[in-house]
């Protein structure tokens, strides 16, 4: 396996028209993307070089998918069914494009997503959207952290429906993953007034989290009703994970991993619990644990991670297979132009691949789009490994005025802050020239 | 707040729950390879792979519904899956669409799960040019975020592109251009055009004919000498001035280079207005509608029959190939225009195609002469083929003109020969 491919694909390569370099072109930027298009293709297509073969026979097993023995699969069939028999009805089409966002979420199979936008597509075309329709759209931008473009449809949404809940936890939640703290705490505001004081306090609750206020977040969700065993247990399973979370921040990893457990009890192999619950325990130098953790899951890339990460912490023989299989799984994606994972992508370079000018690089990447405190933490330890503190200036920043405050964290501040000023490093580490 | 409220509320809400890393797995994706044949220009293999769970979600590939696809399975959808995938696919060489042919089914496994394998080629017409334009419309009407990944290789150049539902189309460089290559395809072309064009061939001959013979009045029958007719003979005017007919007879020529230098004047004409056309209309300076174009062949091949006959022309033969030389290029050019040739390859295309019909046309001429030169003297030359074969090319001219300027069809006239 060839080095992991980082570049992105150039403009001439989404658009598709690139090429081989063999153009007039009439100044260097266009030679350079052309060229570079040229250097990704081919990279890209040798490490995409799998060989077709023939099965040794007819009963060979090839691929799962969804059964019919599954209630969820029956259900979403059902509202197919029903779909295609009134095309024309949007609330058949939104009905079916949400059961396709549950299944998709659930069991982490992305492919759901695109099927629910294709199915919402006819009434996006619609010079009005239905409300329903917008909001099922801008929920799946932001699933595929588009958040940019679902924010501007929330907010279309909530001009015209200012009491909708969805539109405003969704929102808040966007808020809160990029940072934007105002935004959130309006969010969380409307929400109290549009839903219940439950979502609002745990909307709050989520916020204050994040803003160097997890004791009181952590006792607010601990005292808000508990909603009762007819609420989803999606919600509950939710609210757990959030104190976990909440409480890993605080420094008490023994509440954290109960709050984990719970929450997993409540919505088993949930693939986000899975994924989060996994980093804590590679944190908290539990590899063996994490690696039975998510053992059942790796055909999940949030999971697979996990799995591979901690398999080099443990220096297990069977990490070099996996890490290539890794960078395969990260090398399709780019190939596709997707760039959802930077931020898992950065840490992976940093602690497993050892490459800290390229975690760097994806880091701020990351930053432009998403600013949550696994976010900030990522970035600064590529900072400190790159010897660049100057490099983490905004993100010190960022946490200097959002008041941040996380155990995971704070120690890579202090480090950073320790580090010698901004011109230093680049004599610090440079080695000694040769003497006479 | 109710607590039924409350949880309607809820159950509503837990929508937007999960706000990361929702994407835990890559979205659909298909491989597209397309490799050029170094031995057949007109064919590209195709290898496509489609993920097995796609499939499934577009056609059905899990018969039994027990959540295991089987190679069994696959094999027994084969027919649909290649249905599906190749009527949304479209590969084309310089504006023509190449015929996809399947030609095997295989599995291959990638990073997210088994691929359906199809095996593919694309057949393109005549020559595959430098650019290949590939439009990819799989999984467009079913997910908005499936890509297609599309690879050209040809030797060891290779071209790529990611398409997708809301970007279907990429055009490719496929290899360098080849400008040589398709220099001498459009060379063969122009030289079959001219050997298959019976009209533009008749239309020749017709003109070559007397060239190995000279036309010589005939001692008057009486005393009908008139001035008139030796001025109209030595100018080559009309004829009809005369007020009383001479008599004329076909003599052969008693010198080879002569007739030659008659038949070089005759063909350099025509290619030198030909070519004028032919440029003009493929460059897009000129247009005229192709039911005036080919009567006005069809007219042509009937002058110069006629002339041959009731000649009206002997030393300026050369006049009628330059006039007609003119819509005769009308007519080769619109079997360029078929071709939709890209801007690049316009040079080479018209410059190849002009060489070509040259060719063609040298090589008729190199044929006729020498023949034409041994068999002047016999009765064979000056009447069958001369009188009574330009009486043919009149009465199947004829029926083109009919045919081609009312836009109809004589009954049986195309089955004895095409136009």
């Amino acid at each position: 396996m060839g080095r992991l491919q980082l570049h992105r694909m150039s403009p001439d390569e989404r658009r598709g028209d690139s090429g081989v370099a063999h153009r007039n072109g009439c100044c260097g930027a266009l030679r350079f993307f052309v060229a570079l298009a040229l250097f990704l293709t081919a990279s890209v297509v040798q490490a995409d070089q799998t060989t077709p073969y023939t099965p040794a026979n007819a009963s060979v097993v090839l691929q799962l998918v969804p059964p019919t023995t599954d209630p969820r699969v029956r259900r979403f069939n059902q509202l197919r069914n029903d779909f295609r028999q009134h095309p024309t009805d949007m609330s058949k089409a939104v009905a079916l494009a949400l059961a396709y966002i549950d299944y998709g979420r659930s069991t982490g199979d992305s492919r759901f997503l695109g099927r629910a936008m294709a199915v919402i597509e006819p009434g996006m075309e619609q010079p009005e959207p239905p409300i329903p329709v917008l909001l099922v759209h801008a929920t799946i931008q932001q699933s595929r952290h588009s958040f940019h473009a679902s924010r501007e449809e929330l907010m279309q949404v909530l001009k015209r429906d200012p009491g909708n809940a969805q539109a405003w936890l969704t929102l808040a939640t966007i808020g809160m993953v990029q940072g934007d703290d105002a935004l959130a705490n309006d969010a969380c505001v409307h929400l109290a007034n549009a839903s219940s004081d439950f979502m609002g306090i745990v909307c709050t609750a989520s916020l204050r989290s994040l803003t160097g206020h997890a004791p009181q977040a952590y006792a607010l969700m601990s005292m808000v009703e508990d909603p009762g065993p007819k609420a989803p247990v999606a919600i509950r399973a939710w609210v757990e994970g959030l104190m976990a979370d909440t409480a890993a921040r605080m420094g008490k990893p023994d509440a954290a991993d109960a709050h984990f457990k719970t929450a997993l009890q409540m919505t088993p192999g949930d693939n986000f619990l899975l994924a989060d619950y996994g980093e804590f325990l590679l944190d908290q130098g539990r590899p063996r644990d994490a690696i039975n953790l998510v053992s059942g899951d790796i055909q999940s890339d949030t999971s697979f991670l996990v799995w591979v990460s901690a398999e080099n912490a443990l220096g297990l023989p069977r990490t070099r297979i996996d890490v290539a299989e890794m960078n395969a799984r990260f090398q399709s994606m780019a190939q596709r132009g997707d760039h959802v994972f930077m931020r898992e992508q950065s840490s992976y370079m940093l602690h497993v691949l050892h490459d800290p000018k390229a975690a760097l690089d994806l880091a701020q990447q990351d930053w432009k789009v998403q600013r949550s405190p696994k976010d900030v933490r990522v970035y600064l330890e590529a900072a400190l490994a790159t010897h660049d503190p100057s490099a983490a200036t905004p993100v010190l920043d960022f946490v200097a005025r959002t008041h941040l405050d996380d155990v995971t964290i704070n120690p890579l501040i202090a480090q950073l802050q320790e580090a010698p000023s901004i011109a230093a490093p680049v004599a610090t580490s440079k080695p000694k020239g040769n003497g006479p | 707040m109710s607590i039924r409220r409350l949880l309607i509320a809820l159950c509503a809400l837990a929508l937007g729950l999960t706000p990361l890393s929702a994407l835990a797995h890559k979205e659909s994706d298909a491989y597209l390879t397309l490799r050029t044949d170094a031995t057949n220009d007109h064919v590209m293999h195709g290898q496509w792979d489609i993920a097995l769970r796609d499939l499934d979600f577009a056609i059905g590939i899990d018969a039994n519904h027990d959540g295991a696809i089987t190679w069994g399975e696959v094999q027994t959808q084969r027919k649909a899956i290649e249905d599906y995938a190749l009527s949304r696919l479209e590969v084309k060489g310089d504006g023509l669409t190449c015929a996809m042919q399947p030609s095997g089914q295989k599995v291959d496994e990638h990073t997210d799960g088994a691929y359906a394998v199809i095996l593919f080629d694309a057949v393109c017409d005549k020559n595959i040019p430098s650019k290949v334009t590939v439009v990819y419309r799989l999984m467009y009407d079913l997910d908005p975020y499936h890509r297609g990944i599309i690879t050209l290789r040809s030797g060891d150049k290779i071209a790529g592109a990611v398409l997708g539902p809301s970007n279907p189309v990429a055009s490719l460089d496929l290899r360098e251009p080849d400008r040589w290559g398709e220099f001498k395809s459009f060379v063969t072309d122009g030289i079959w055009h001219i050997w298959t064009g019976v009209d533009h061939i008749l239309f020749l001959l017709s003109l070559l004919l007397p060239a190995v013979l000279i036309r010589r009045r005939l001692p008057p029958h009486g005393n009908g000498w008139r001035v008139g007719a030796a001025l109209a003979e030595s100018s080559g005017a009309l004829m009809a001035v005369a007020t009383q007919h001479p008599r004329y007879g076909w003599e052969p020529t008693s010198r080879f280079w002569p007739a030659c230098l008659d038949v070089i004047k005759i063909v350099s004409a025509f290619s030198l207005s030909h070519s004028v056309t032919l440029s003009l209309a493929v460059l897009g300076f000129v247009h005229l509608p192709s039911r005036l174009v080919e009567s006005g062949i069809a007219l042509s091949v009937m002058v110069a029959a006629l002339n041959n006959v009731y000649p009206l022309v002997h030393k300026r033969v050369w006049l009628i190939a330059f006039a007609f030389g003119f819509i005769h290029g009308l007519g080769f050019a619109s079997a360029l225009a078929g071709l939709q040739l890209p801007a690049g390859a316009m040079a080479a295309s018209l410059g190849g195609f002009s060489v070509g019909v040259e060719i063609g046309q040298e090589a008729i001429v190199l044929a006729f002469l020498p023949l034409a030169y041994l068999l002047r003297k016999t009765w064979f030359y000056q009447v069958v083929l001369l009188r009574w074969g330009s009486f043919l090319i009149i009465a199947l001219a004829t029926g083109w003109l009919v045919q081609r300027a009312f836009d109809i069809l004589i009954p049986g006239f195309s089955a004895i020969i095409p136009s």
